[in-house]
């Protein structure tokens, strides 16, 4: 990613932000609210298109492809608000992640095949013949990003996939995302919740402002001053003197 | 892993049947000529095939990729007149008909390469605009007779047989197709289109390449449905073939039987055709408002229509059984085979 900026009419929601991502990494993106998560999320994930900077992918210039062709690139995306297909079941939402994906099985019993394993790997397919409405909050989020796995993705992007689950299910979609990195597909994570955040990502991008504030390992991004100022304000010693 | 061997086998002998069903009723129609002697009813029955063919092609469209549209007349009526152009240019009939689904695809790339880029509501304004423009460019152009409308010369011998064959081997074409369609690949990405187009792309569908490719298939048919009808009566012109009345028709058909299913636009069809000519002839003047009047019923009352309907009443007779053998786990099998088949 180089030098992304987005305008929304004179505001620059994100500006001048550059970073790498390593492949086989969880990459963080943490901020305050308005601080150009989503913004910079979406311009990768080829919703938005940058005002201005590239975004490229093991050298190809990626920027602002269409969702499709991202797919076909090896880039998926989850939704912060999930989208499951309601009428399809839930085997079905996945089988179209099957057949359209990278891999694009085009025969219906290999493509539901490879659907049920996902499905067995992700504990739904015991809900694999229900339909997709009926699915808690938790199970529908869980689907979101096993449908997004069965593309056959290298780059997976996770729009915080925590958001309104308990600590119990926090936990174990923060596991089920370490087993993704550890299968091989790097994942890129925008969360809200700092802890859930730090907890699972190897490298982390503050923003602030639509600015990076920093960049580093979870540990090294705790202790710096510029987040702990942009998240808890100004430091007491110095709040005195105001 | 037994279970699903299981439900696997089940729905192997349901394929079957349902397979089996399919067949005689083929065989019953294709026998009807021979049962039934009235050329009346020989003519109905024809002019079903006809409108079954148009609604199942819209449906493809409007009802699996949720694309609602009001401009199938253009289709209809383009192959009405590339049929009468090729025929009295000396062309076989058959082959007329072909050039017609043809140049009828065509026309639904040119119409749906800029509409397409408009979703919902803005998408079905574009194709009432569309097919609007196409009907009076038809009803000033010289070379086809204008509003006074065009004359088909055949000098073969009418045969009504050949042109109730004919009708019964489209339709059977386009409920065929719609079967395969809802089994497959194609089918799946149309129906995630319908729910969310967004996430659809999100997941490697095209969508635009989708739609327009159901586009094509539905003109395809749409155009052939003109053909066939224009060589039977042998009169076509602007008001009729390109008007709007015939679109509605044409989407009233799948949103009466059931949207967005293999069999609703079918029943509508089959619905359509026998009532039709009741409704224009004892209510000339107002069988337009109807329709209208029809269409908001179905969409306030029963959005899944005749089928939608049956579904709902089989579910909650079943429901009462249920609860009176008092096994809450039960249905559980049938609320897979009843769920909606869609895509």
């Amino acid at each position: 990613m180089e030098k992304l900026t987005k305008y929304f009419g004179g505001l620059a929601a994100v500006k001048d932000v550059s970073f790498e991502v390593r492949e086989g990494q969880i990459f963080g993106f943490i901020g305050p609210n308005g601080a150009g998560k989503t913004t910079l999320f979406s311009i990768i994930a080829g919703a938005t298109k940058p005002s201005s900077g590239t975004v490229r992918n093991r050298g190809r210039d990626i920027t602002a492809l269409k969702p499709f062709r991202l797919v076909r690139a090896g880039i998926a995306r989850t939704h912060q608000i999930v989208r499951p297909f309601r009428e399809m079941t839930v085997l079905e939402n996945v089988k179209l992640a099957s057949h359209f994906g990278r891999k694009k099985v085009a025969n219906d019993a290999e493509a539901e095949a490879h659907a049920m394993d996902i499905l067995t790997g992700f504990d739904l397919d015991n809900v694999a013949h229900k339909p997709a409405s009926i699915l808690s909050v938790g199970l529908q989020k869980k689907l979101e990003i096993a449908r997004a796995m069965a593309t056959s993705p290298d780059l997976l992007l996770c729009d915080e996939i925590c958001g309104g689950l308990t600590h119990v299910e926090t936990a174990a979609m923060l596991d089920l995302l370490r087993r993704i990195r550890d299968e091989g597909t790097t994942v890129m994570y925008v969360e809200h919740d700092v802890k859930a955040i730090t907890a699972v990502c190897d490298r982390i991008l503050v923003l602030n402002y639509g600015r990076k504030l920093s960049e580093g390992a979870p540990d090294h991004i705790q202790q710096d001053p510029a987040v702990i100022e942009a998240y808890l304000g100004h430091p007491p010693a110095k709040r005195k003197e105001d | 892993m037994r279970v699903s061997q299981r439900t696997l086998s089940i729905r192997g002998l349901v394929q079957w049947r349902r397979f089996a069903l399919l067949s005689i009723l083929l065989a019953g129609l294709a026998m009807m000529p021979w049962l039934v002697s009235s050329p009346n009813v020989i003519r109905l029955l024809f002019l079903t095939f006809l409108w079954v063919t148009t609604s199942v092609a819209w449906n493809i469209l409007g009802g699996f990729a949720g694309q609602i549209s009001f401009g199938f007349a253009v289709f209809y009526g383009i192959g009405a007149y590339t049929t009468a152009l090729a025929m009295n240019a000396g062309l076989n009939p058959f082959l007329a008909f072909l050039i017609s689904s043809v140049t009828a695809a065509a026309a639904s790339l040119i119409v749906g390469l800029p509409t397409f880029r408009l979703r919902g509501p803005y998408f079905a304004i574009a194709t009432i605009g569309i097919s609007e423009a196409v009907r009076v460019v038809m009803t000033n152009l010289s070379f086809t007779g204008g509003a006074s409308g065009y004359r088909i010369v055949e000098h073969r011998p009418f045969l009504q047989l050949e042109h109730y064959y004919t009708a019964l081997v489209l339709a059977s074409i386009a409920v065929a197709s719609s079967i395969l369609i809802s089994r497959t690949k194609f089918g799946l990405g149309l129906n995630a289109i319908r729910q969310d187009e967004d996430a659809a792309a999100g997941l490697g569908v095209n969508p635009y390449a989708y739609k327009l490719e159901a586009h094509a298939l539905a003109a395809a048919l749409t155009g052939m449905v003109g053909g066939v009808f224009a060589r039977y009566a042998a009169f076509i012109h602007p008001q009729g073939v390109f008007g709007f009345q015939t679109s509605v028709h044409i989407l009233l058909m799948p949103v009466i039987g059931g949207i967005a299913t293999v069999w609703g636009p079918v029943l509508g069809g089959v619905v359509f055709g026998i009532v039709e000519e009741q409704i224009i002839a004892s209510f000339p003047e107002i069988h337009l408002l109807i329709y209208g009047a029809l269409l908001i019923l179905i969409i306030l009352v029963e959005p899944g229509g005749i089928l939608g309907a049956f579904r709902r009443l089989y579910r909650r007779l079943h429901a009462r059984r249920r609860d009176k053998t008092s096994n809450p786990g039960g249905g559980e099998a049938d609320e897979i085979f009843w769920r909606p088949r869609r895509g």
